[in-house]
């Protein structure tokens, strides 16, 4: 399927701070991409530059073969923090949102008056949106990017203020999307949702990708040299064994990296002999292991937080 | 356009549905009833009654009381038409003299015990004196002597106006007199004849009735500049909260700044006319009863209110909003919080003003170089020239220009302002430095 959006070398500056430093990639239709970093990464920074909200310096961003600006309207926005007029009615809200973008309140009622429904809000339509909780604003800033139908879906971190069932119940709703045809971008830090939701990563560190393509190659190329243990005692040892170039150990569980050429087995024989082993799995990488591979850094309570 | 028009519809229904709306729109027409009726209550009220003991070393100025009476409690207002003496309720209020013949003595010698009734502590309220006027004995002979008039409160000014003229009268009166000549015959000649004044327009036309134009020209100007300030300070809270509510990320995401800022401010006028409409539906008879009145008190307004007026009106209105609105837009993008915001424009605001602080040059020279400058300069173009334009005829090409300046302005403002609203509205926290703004004019 065509590409819907392509980012061209962009380049933004803060004064002298250099927040993205020439990204480049592609959204393809039917697919969901996930732009991952850690905070301050400049995830936002490329997705405000996507939406039009920011000029870049230098490079561009071709929306549908055309400008941010002739093509704004086909492209739905769930910013970072919550954009809400809290003074203003939940469905009143919803048809301004689809107005701006270009489209008759008349025509949208129908399409705002189904996402109501479907996120469980219709009860509070003429409610003002200050009265709902967070979780609910969210819903409707969500139903706000939505209800329009636009071709590309813009999410930054689209999981932030929502409970667990929320969590759910959105990755659904992309996936659902995605198949209809959609093109789904959204950024994250969380590694592990973005596991279980992407087809197409992007890693950017410090304003630059570091690792981008479909999540199964990215996560393949580091090759099946990750070893998950499960065991009782102490296992401390483990990281400073023959064979393990790195690792995390935690009590009762560690994930360590083999060295090249480094034989499992042997691990697992030395490791049975000190310890008493639950699990003992070779795998692939996660995200999370070869996003700290490709940043070389930092501690993995930080990406994970 | 749907997008200005989404902006426009919705700021318009959020701000007419906010209950303060309804307050104001209802109670702002009484409110300013009771600004203009009550301080002259008071001042009637206030200046009340005085208890004047005129100590005459004359013994001949007996017929100062009688003046006295006679002209109170009117007075005259500084607006009256001259020659229209007596009128009542004038701010000066009464003046109760107590005469009291001193024949031939020094009144300094005798002052004493008036002196003392002035206190209001040691002083029975029936015998409390407000002022003591001192005439001295040789005030008929010599020329070089003066009238001392005593008094608690050190700018009793009106009171004392009035008592010098009375007095002054009476003792030209009785100078004259005193050299032969007939009571009718000094009447005759201390006759005061009023000032008519006659603006002669260009046509050759003649028109009366500038002592109303002062008033005029002052209700004008307020109504010129406090709606779009009151307009101005409602959009700037509503871009600031749009800033705290992170709103603006996806209304850039969505429109140029430019249909933002036009939404708005279009909007914000949509709000000020239906406000005017619902006054000027309440104040249509409080005005035409008003305009009566103020032809039985002399003030002759029909030539200064005539029908071009109100055409020049809603044009500098127009100007004046848009400046003042567009100001006041980008003045809240720029800042983070309303209390900071005051900071800021303050000073802008003052500046804006100076027509204000400069009316009564402007009104008596309205041909000055200072009155046509300051028409030529934008910001001043609305209230200035239409002052102008009000009690004079300035020249069509003065008109001209500073309307064609004035829309010149206003565009490079809006865009000016759109640019800073983009840049101002994404960046929260620090207020940015001049050099700062100044590179988001040219970014963008």
């Amino acid at each position: 399927m065509g590409q819907i959006l392509s980012v061209l070398d962009v380049v933004k500056h803060y004064g002298k701070v250099k927040a993205v430093d020439g990204v480049s990639f592609e959204v393809a239709a039917g697919r969901i991409t996930g732009l991952l970093g850690r905070n301050g990464a400049g995830k936002t920074t490329t997705l405000r530059m996507i939406t039009g909200v920011l000029h870049p310096d230098r490079g561009r961003v071709e929306l549908f073969g055309a400008t941010v600006a002739e093509a704004r309207d086909r492209l739905g926005y769930l910013p970072e923090e919550r954009g809400l007029y809290r003074k203003m009615r939940v469905l009143d809200h919803l048809l301004f949102l689809a107005e701006i973008k270009g489209r008759s309140p008349a025509a949208m009622r129908p399409s705002a008056e189904r996402w109501l429904k479907r996120f469980e809000l219709w009860e509070k339509r003429d409610g003002k949106v200050e009265e709902l909780s967070k979780g609910n604003q969210q819903k409707v800033q969500l139903a706000g990017a939505l209800l329009f139908d636009p071709e590309l879906v813009i999410l930054d971190e689209p999981g932030s203020g929502l409970d667990p069932v929320n969590v759910v119940l959105v990755r659904r709703l992309l996936q659902e999307l995605a198949a209809e045809g959609k093109a789904i971008l959204l950024s994250t830090h969380q590694m592990g949702e973005a596991e279980k939701l992407c087809d197409e990563i992007v890693l950017v560190h410090d304003g630059k990708v570091v690792k981008a393509g479909p999540l199964a190659e990215v996560k393949a190329a580091g090759g099946r040299d990750a070893v998950h243990v499960e065991f009782e005692g102490d296992g401390a040892f483990l990281a400073g064994l023959p064979g393990v170039a790195s690792g995390r150990v935690d009590p009762n569980r560690a994930e360590l990296r083999l060295a090249p050429g480094a034989d499992p087995q042997e691990l697992l024989a030395t490791a049975v002999g000190r310890l008493r082993i639950l699990r003992f799995e070779v795998v692939a990488p996660s995200l999370e292991e070869v996003f700290l591979e490709a940043v070389g850094g930092g501690g993995p309570a930080e990406v994970a937080a | 356009m749907r997008k200005l028009w989404a902006v426009l519809k919705r700021e318009y229904r959020e701000t007419v549905r906010k209950p303060s709306f309804l307050v104001m729109t209802v109670l702002a027409p009484f409110l300013m009833a009771a600004l203009m009726v009550v301080p002259a209550l008071l001042a009637v009220k206030g200046m009340g009654e005085r208890r004047v003991a005129i100590l005459d070393g004359t013994g001949r100025l007996g017929s100062v009381v009688a003046a006295l009476e006679k002209e109170s409690p009117g007075g005259r207002s500084p607006f009256a038409r001259g020659g229209r003496e007596g009128r009542g309720g004038g701010p000066t209020g009464k003046i109760l003299p107590e005469h009291v013949n001193l024949f031939g003595v020094d009144p300094k010698n005798a002052v004493g015990p008036y002196l003392a009734r002035l206190s209001k502590e040691a002083t029975p309220e029936e015998q409390l004196l407000d002022g003591v006027l001192l005439i001295p004995a040789d005030a008929f002979e010599r020329p070089v002597t003066s009238l001392t008039y005593f008094s608690r409160s050190a700018v009793d000014l009106l009171a004392q106006e009035k008592l010098g003229r009375v007095v002054n009268r009476a003792l030209q009166r009785e100078r004259l007199a005193a050299r032969g000549l007939a009571p009718s015959e000094v009447e005759l000649l201390l006759a005061p004849l009023p000032v008519r004044t006659v603006q002669v327009t260009k046509s050759g036309q003649e028109r009366t009735g500038g002592e109303g134009s002062f008033l005029v020209a002052m209700v004008f100007m307020a109504l010129l500049f406090i709606p779009s300030l009151v307009y101005g300070q409602e959009v700037m809270r509503g871009v600031i909260q749009e800033k705290t509510d992170r709103v603006v990320e996806i209304l850039v995401s969505s429109m140029t700044p430019m249909e933002l800022l036009s939404g708005k401010i279009l909007g914000m006028a949509a709000v000020g006319l239906t406000q005017m409409a619902v006054w000027m539906t309440m104040g249509g008879f409080l005005l035409g009863s008003g305009l009566s009145q103020a032809q039985t008190a002399g003030l002759d307004l029909s030539t200064i209110l005539r029908p071009s007026v109100a055409v020049w009106f809603v044009v500098f209105f127009l100007l004046s909003y848009l400046v003042t609105v567009g100001a006041y837009a980008a003045g809240g993008s720029i800042v983070s919080s309303e209390k900071e915001a005051q900071q800021v424009l303050t000073p802008v605001m003052i500046v804006f003003m100076v027509p204000w602080f400069l009316m009564m040059p402007i009104l008596t020279n309205p041909d000055s170089t200072l009155s046509v400058v300051l028409s030529l300069v934008p910001i001043y173009t609305p209230m200035t020239m239409f002052i102008r334009i009000l009690v004079s005829e300035p020249p069509a090409w003065q008109v001209a220009l500073s309307l064609v300046l004035s829309v010149a302005t206003i565009a490079f403002l809006l865009k000016a302002t759109a640019k800073i609203f983009r840049a101002g509205l994404l960046a929260t926290g620090k207020r940015p430095t001049i050099p700062e703004l100044w590179h988001w004019l040219k970014a963008a």
